[in-house]
């Protein structure tokens, strides 16, 4: 399970152009994380659940 | 055949991750969510075909991000400038003491080709291998190496950040302006 929290990932290859000597790398992963934690809204749970509720023999063909 | 309650599970886990990869695609909230939506209907549908113990994220990046083009293609494609002009008229001001505005990195990766847009991302903030980028984006891995590295000169060069040694003395400068070269 991935932890998504802010912060970066840890890159442990420090010749990684990305990794977090680099100026680059960091705000890449700054930008990112913003972006993972913000709140996700209702209708994504409601459209799995009606995904699970839809018979599946109907999508056959 | 039944999705099962793990697959579900897995897929609400994973959609902070969808959504902040159609955002860096979509450069846009609505375009963004609607693709992650796509997505999750798509990856319901067609949930036999994921192997069970094989990267889950990366399977549903792979169809968000075809599902990225599809809807590109079909829209007739609304032009990015990626190639100067926008580039021109972006403020950009040095970067200072390694002080690099969050904002301002946002505009300059707006302003990437969006096959360098996802290489960056997806390598440096997805946290996917060269590999398993590949495979997302149907290249190879080559390919999405070239483009990783042409994303981070531009980005360099449009926020004017010179190489990459903000954050200590800068060895090659030191050379040229050192005054003991023996």
């Amino acid at each position: 399970m991935k932890n998504d929290g802010e912060r970066p990932p840890h890159v442990s290859d420090g010749a990684d152009p990305l990794g977090t000597n680099s100026q680059i790398g960091l705000k890449l992963k700054q930008y990112y994380a913003e972006l993972v934690s913000e709140e996700v809204p209702d209708r994504f749970a409601d459209l799995l659940r009606q995904l699970e509720q839809t018979p599946a023999a109907s999508k056959k063909g | 055949m039944a999705v099962s309650q793990g697959f579900k599970t897995d897929l609400l886990a994973a959609i902070p991750s969808l959504r902040a990869f159609a955002m860096s695609l979509a450069q846009n909230s609505d375009k963004a969510d609607d693709l992650v939506q796509e997505t999750l209907v798509k990856a319901w549908d067609k949930h036999e075909s994921f192997q069970p113990g094989t990267n889950l994220k990366a399977w549903l990046f792979t169809i968000l991000r075809n599902e990225f083009y599809s809807q590109m293609r079909k829209r007739g494609r609304e032009v990015q400038d990626s190639d100067g002009a926008m580039t021109g008229r972006l403020a950009v001001h040095p970067a200072q003491q390694g002080q690099l505005d969050l904002e301002d990195f946002r505009t300059a990766l707006e302003k990437l080709p969006e096959d360098q847009r996802e290489a960056i991302i997806l390598i440096g903030a997805s946290g996917f291998s060269y590999e398993e980028a590949a495979e997302i984006c149907q290249c190879a891995v080559g390919t999405i190496k070239s483009r990783v590295s042409r994303a981070r000169s531009r980005l360099q060069e449009i926020l004017q950040i010179s190489g990459e040694s903000e954050y200590g003395p800068d060895s090659i400068a030191s050379q040229v302006m050192g005054s003991n070269a023996a």
